[in-house]
């Protein structure tokens, strides 16, 4: 009897050892959350973590702690005052899936997290973000720190376009959108207007890359930028439109004055193009098409630079680089009503000596207002 | 009397050698080790034998191993023998997950997934006689290859699932163990420390135990074990054993 019990109990034992000690599971590593806006209010579903929380249509989504989930956040409806203000540690996608979002008073969409946005532009829909003329006080991070707003739609990390749809961005305070890391384009339809209550359509502290998708910047401002970028500038597809409208911006700081001219593109680091189609129209005062700190290299692609503005104020030009204007492939265009074309900060009087062709073009057009070269 | 005081005296040495030299933690494991075996002698000096094992972990919860695994041990002298041995383990992997660079969020994880491994080893073990106390150290090459095997890890960023990469780990097993041969009692007490050393010290094991002897062909051993885990790549928590086996000698 005594020996039953023993195998029994042995026996019990090992068949009870068939529980799983994993401390995760699948939902662990997901949140897809959906947050609908109608008017002056929000709807959430799907916040199994409890990230959101909502103040009439103004939305938060704290994943400060969020180590685990791979978070998705899909946008819909229409916001005539709203927001959506995003902490998470991990990068994460934000689906635009038919949402309008209006914020008189700071940024319609803030990502304070400094990992990837992946932005994706759902197939078939038109999103508009839209900001005030001012920005209330920014709200303070955990740190007590106050959070930055630079931009109708701001991200603290990198943001990546992708998908098929539309997006219009309209800005009347600050930047159309902004990036304190590096911005990528690598589908949609993107439509940035910025009123001359504003700033530059799209300013990037780290990168600019452009590779696929069609990016529209209309700007108004006084020394606004269509982009403005801290760093290394890459196109390599796409089709690209930037129009500045302004005037140079005349500012007196500390006693001193100083002038800052629009541009289409102001990079300040290394400038290049390998494909897909760029055209800037530069129609204020001073205006310049491409303002490189350093080289632009033009492998491939079709670039058309066009500077209409007048030299009372700034010096207009259609191309313009530190260090030098290299030509390799493709069909360049670059023209400016009153001043140099091309610009490689050279003093020669000689159009050729302006840029640097490498290679044998099939047509060459080489002026001091009109250049032309054709690969 | 007096017999019953030395093998009270004893019993209180090797029941000391249930406590591990370093202290337990709140979190500590505790599962069941369960083997039975079989061992035949060939000739004068060979034995060879099969076992089969089952462990479990987390509270004796989970499943944690199934092992088959045969062997040839030969006397050389009287106080070295050689031995050389393979097991098949399948192995219940515990789940992983790993960090990115930051340490703070999720990178890859691996839930648990049951797996095969290959391990082969080779013993050199010698041993000496004081009275009815024997000592012995066994020194134990033991290698072990773990195939690839697909889609169980998770790229938590990317949500794609990636194979678990195939591994091979060297171990060198150093064992130190006394035991005791009572006259006249059919239990025999033992104790023994293993180190398990890979490039570095990875486990530590205590262990202590008795065996008792039925007609000479039939062997129980209840042992205690404490695994010490170092810097074990299983990430295995530290754990409390008990072990269970029996062994039928032709």
């Amino acid at each position: 009897m005594k020996k039953n019990l023993i195998g029994i109990a042995m026996l019990s034992l090992i068949l009870s050892a068939c529980k799983n000690d994993d401390q995760y599971d699948m939902s662990n590593f997901k949140s897809d959350i959906e947050i609908v806006f109608n008017g002056t209010t929000a709807t959430v579903t799907g916040d199994t973590n409890g990230f959101v929380s909502v103040n009439g249509a103004d939305v938060t989504v704290n994943g400060a702690n969020n180590t685990t989930a791979n978070m998705t956040i899909t946008l819909s409806g229409t916001a005539s005052e709203g927001s959506l203000l995003v902490y998470n540690i991990r990068s994460y996608t934000l689906v635009l899936k038919g949402v309008s979002i209006h914020n008189s008073d700071g940024p319609a969409i803030n990502n304070q997290g400094s990992k990837s946005l992946y932005l994706v532009l759902a197939d078939g829909t038109t999103n508009t973000l839209s900001d005030g003329t001012t920005y209330a006080d920014a709200p303070v991070n955990a740190s007590g720190t106050a959070i930055d707003q630079k931009a109708t739609l701001f991200s603290e990390g990198q943001i990546y376009f992708n998908g098929t749809g539309t997006l219009n961005v309209n800005g009347n305070a600050k930047n159309g959108v902004a990036s304190d890391d590096y911005v990528t384009i690598l589908s949609s339809t993107i439509n940035i207007m910025v009123a001359s209550t504003g700033s530059n359509g799209i300013k990037a502290n780290d990168g600019m890359f452009i590779k696929g998708g069609n990016l529209n910047i209309d700007v108004a401002a006084k020394g606004a930028r269509g982009i403005k970028n801290d760093a290394r500038t890459e196109i390599s597809g796409g089709t690209t439109t930037i129009i500045t409208r302004g005037a140079c911006k005349i500012e007196t700081i500390d006693g001193i004055t100083d002038t800052t001219s629009c541009a289409g593109i102001k990079s300040d680091s290394l400038f290049t193009m390998t494909a897909g189609t760029l055209t800037i129209t530069s129609k204020g005062d001073g205006g310049k098409g491409i303002n490189c700190s350093e080289n632009i290299e033009f492998n491939g692609g079709s670039m058309t630079v066009v500077t209409e503005g007048d030299n009372k104020i700034g010096k207009p030009k259609a191309v313009k680089s530190d260090t030098g204007i290299i030509l390799r492939g493709g069909y360049f265009h670059a023209e400016c009503k009153k001043s140099w074309a091309c610009d490689n900060g050279s003093d020669s009087d000689e159009p050729e000596d302006h840029l640097t062709i490498v290679g044998t073009p099939v047509s060459k057009t080489i002026g001091k207002r009109l250049v032309e070269v054709s690969f | 009397m007096e017999r019953g005081m030395n093998k009270a005296a004893l019993a209180f040495v090797f029941l000391m050698g249930l406590a591990p030299l370093s202290p337990t933690k709140a979190q500590d494991d505790f599962g069941m080790w369960y083997e039975v075996a079989a061992e035949k002698k060939l000739l004068k000096g060979l034995n060879v034998s099969a076992e089969m094992g089952f462990r479990t972990r987390n509270n004796t919860r989970t499943a944690d191993r199934l092992n088959f695994g045969v062997e040839a041990e030969y006397k050389i002298i009287k106080w070295l023998k050689i031995s050389a041995g393979y097991s098949l383990l399948d192995y219940n992997n515990k789940e992983k997950l790993s960090l990115k660079q930051d340490n703070v969020r999720a990178n890859k994880w691996t839930p648990s997934y049951w797996g095969i491994r290959h391990r082969v080893n080779v013993s050199l073990s010698g041993s000496v006689d004081i009275d009815r106390l024997s000592i012995s150290l066994r020194e134990r090459w033991q290698y072990t290859y773990r195939p690839e095997v697909a889609n169980k890890k998770y790229d938590i960023e990317e949500m794609t699932w990636e194979p678990v990469l195939s591994k091979h780990k060297h171990l060198l097993r150093s064992r130190i163990q006394l035991s005791y041969d009572f006259p006249h009692w059919k239990f025999d007490p033992f104790v023994n420390v293993e180190l398990f050393n890979g490039w570095d010290l990875q486990k530590v094991r205590y262990q202590a135990g008795v065996e008792y002897r039925y007609r000479k062909q039939h062997i129980f051993a209840l042992t205690y074990r404490y695994q010490d885990n170092r810097n074990d790549d299983d990430q295995e928590t530290d754990i409390h054993l008990v072990g269970i086996s029996y062994k039928f000698k032709f």
